[in-house]
């Protein structure tokens, strides 16, 4: 087709306004589906780490970190703590860490990381309870690895993220020991 | 010029990944793993056998000066549309493809597949054009990953093979990805070498 | 200004852009067969890399958050790398021909350089302030440059090699960056 002004800018703009039609179309129609989602995705993680709980209301505690403070009926049952350390290999490490009441890690989960794969990756399993390699889930004082004089096996070949972990675990229970 | 002739050529003879070496970026950024790579792949295909069918059906009213343009916007489009539709039903695959995800964008193989052939063939082919040449992107993505995957990890499509102690790291972090699609590609070359001459 | 330097370093050394984020494959193997060419790319990549983050941050803070509109980033980011990169060829085609001949054969190119759009979205999708996007663009551009130019004295080499047949041309180009990329893992973890 030949091109004239008349006709650039027509067809250009008839293209937009179709797009952007289909666009908010879409939009509204997945909108309340992703925000549900990421609702539901961190309500399950809450519950993979914590001890029982029925409701829960969000505090900002000491170095921005978010702090679930959990309930169960009327009773405190709790609280989670959204965590995080800079001092990976490899960028920020976003873990969720669990406590009950006494202060006493009850569950991790490593929210977002880009440790290497193979490697500082396996933090997600590595310090499980059953794994052996240390009491980091039932833990009530803050955590070091062997290497700094602790008690926690160091992931293999990868020190430095098992040391930030450790540091992203220590910063969410001084978060909550101020919070009490 | 028949549609099966079409999709057949885009899979093999234009091999996206091994023929023509172009959207090299997500080839390498999300094959680490087999099922990564598979869903890289469909999700441009999606988005390829779309914008061609668009692109094909719209060639008479768009003018050639503003082409590119016009074609970048109806690209743009199906990629945010799928952006948003992976959002809300695949929320973990589309956190685990990440940045690649709105990158399909500036994947050369689109706007190179629009330019060379939905503007100047009808809807059916251009259809076809875009399943073939997306099903050879995706089979080779799906291809690469699984090779990484066994020989980084010891599985297929998390599926263990061997023990994951035996795998080469290496083949799963960044330099795995450029040494595995080189050795394919030589692979290719050898095995179609004798065809073209 | 030591958070700055460690933002530079990152992104030149430990997270290069082409050997551990994977983004302007197309070009690093495109444009690597000598190094006058190497240099041409970076410098025209170096210039939409800035203007293009700066102009689509003004955009996302002004227009796109405040008007709830994030849905549509991608495709006003694209649609701006791709104004910005029709004007500047015809700007420097009017101004500076000199220029004009060493950029603009690459200029049409960054369009679809993942590169551009890439650096774009991360700077958004991370929440950097205007100084610490435009560090952040220019330093990821001197990462692409070096990785360029290393990878463009390489091959100018691999040419005088004899490589067997079906290996010639991409395939070693390919796995030759793979070893580069090792190397550059050394930098990984390298902190401030």
């Amino acid at each position: 087709m030949k091109s004239t002004l008349p006709n650039m800018v027509l067809s250009l703009a008839g293209i937009a306004i179709v797009a952007a039609a289909a666009l908010a179309a879409v939009n509204s129609c997945t909108k309340s589906k992703i925000s549900e989602g990421a609702d539901t995705a961190r309500m399950e993680a809450l519950r993979a780490v914590s001890p029982e709980f029925d409701s829960h209301n969000t505090t900002t505690g000491a170095d921005g970190l978010t702090v679930y403070n959990l309930t169960l009926g009327d009773t405190p049952a709790g609280t989670a703590v959204e965590t995080f350390s800079d001092n990976g290999f490899s960028g920020r490490i976003t873990i969720l860490a669990g406590f009950d009441n006494a202060g006493t890690l009850t569950g991790y989960r490593v929210l977002q990381h880009q440790e290497t794969p193979g490697l500082g990756a396996q933090m997600d399993t590595w310090f499980m309870p059953d794994a052996g390699h240390g009491m980091v889930v039932g833990s009530n004082a803050p955590l070091a690895v062997k290497a700094d004089g602790g008690e926690i096996d160091a992931i293999t070949g990868a020190t430095i993220t098992s040391r930030a972990f450790m540091e992203a675990i220590n910063k969410a229970r001084t978060a909550i020991g101020d919070e009490r | 010029m028949k549609a099966s002739r079409v999709i057949f050529d885009g899979i093999i003879r234009r091999n996206p990944t091994f023929v023509l070496i172009l959207g090299m970026c997500p080839t390498l950024g999300t094959t680490s793993t087999a099922i990564t790579g598979l869903s890289m792949g469909i999700a441009t295909l999606f988005v390829l056998v779309c914008s061609n069918g668009a692109i094909s059906a719209l060639r008479r009213a768009i003018p050639g000066e503003v082409r590119i343009p016009a074609f970048i916007v109806v690209i743009a489009s199906f990629v945010t549309i799928l952006q948003m539709l992976m959002q809300a039903f695949v929320p973990s695959l589309y956190s685990s493809l990440g940045i690649f995800i709105p990158l399909i964008v500036v994947n050369c193989i689109l706007l190179g597949r629009a330019e060379s052939f939905a503007a100047r063939n009808n809807v059916v082919l251009s259809l076809a054009d875009g399943l073939g040449v997306g099903i050879g992107f995706a089979g080779a993505l799906t291809l690469l990953g699984s090779v990484r995957e066994l020989l980084g990890k010891g599985s297929i499509f998390g599926y263990q093979l061997y023990g994951a102690d035996y795998g080469a790291l290496l083949m799963v972090l960044a330099p795995g990805a450029f040494i595995a699609l080189g050795f394919m590609i030589a692979l290719f070359n050898h095995l179609t070498a004798g065809k073209h001459a | 200004m030591l958070e700055y330097l460690s933002i530079v370093l990152t992104a030149i050394l430990v997270n290069n852009i082409v050997f551990s984020q994977f983004l302007g494959i197309c070009p690093f193997v495109g444009v690597s067969k000598n190094l006058g060419a190497a240099y041409g790319m970076t410098m025209a990549v170096a210039f939409v890399m800035v203007v293009a983050t700066a102009i689509t941050w003004v955009l996302q803070h002004s227009i796109l958050i405040p008007l709830d509109l994030g849905y549509v980033q991608t495709i006003v980011f694209i649609l701006v790398i791709a104004i910005l990169v029709q004007m500047l060829e015809i700007v420097i085609k009017k101004t500076s021909p000199g220029l004009y001949a060493a950029l603009g054969v690459y200029l049409p190119l960054i369009t679809t350089n993942c590169a551009v759009l890439g650096v774009a979205i991360l700077a958004a999708q991370r929440d950097f302030g205007l100084v610490h996007s435009l560090v952040y663009a220019l330093s990821t551009a001197a990462g692409f440059g070096l990785a360029l130019t290393l990878f463009a004295a390489i091959r100018m080499q691999l040419e005088l090699s004899d490589v067997p047949a079906p290996m010639k041309g991409v395939p070693i180009a390919l796995i030759t960056a793979g070893i580069l990329a090792m190397a550059f893992m050394g930098f990984s973890g390298l902190s401030i």
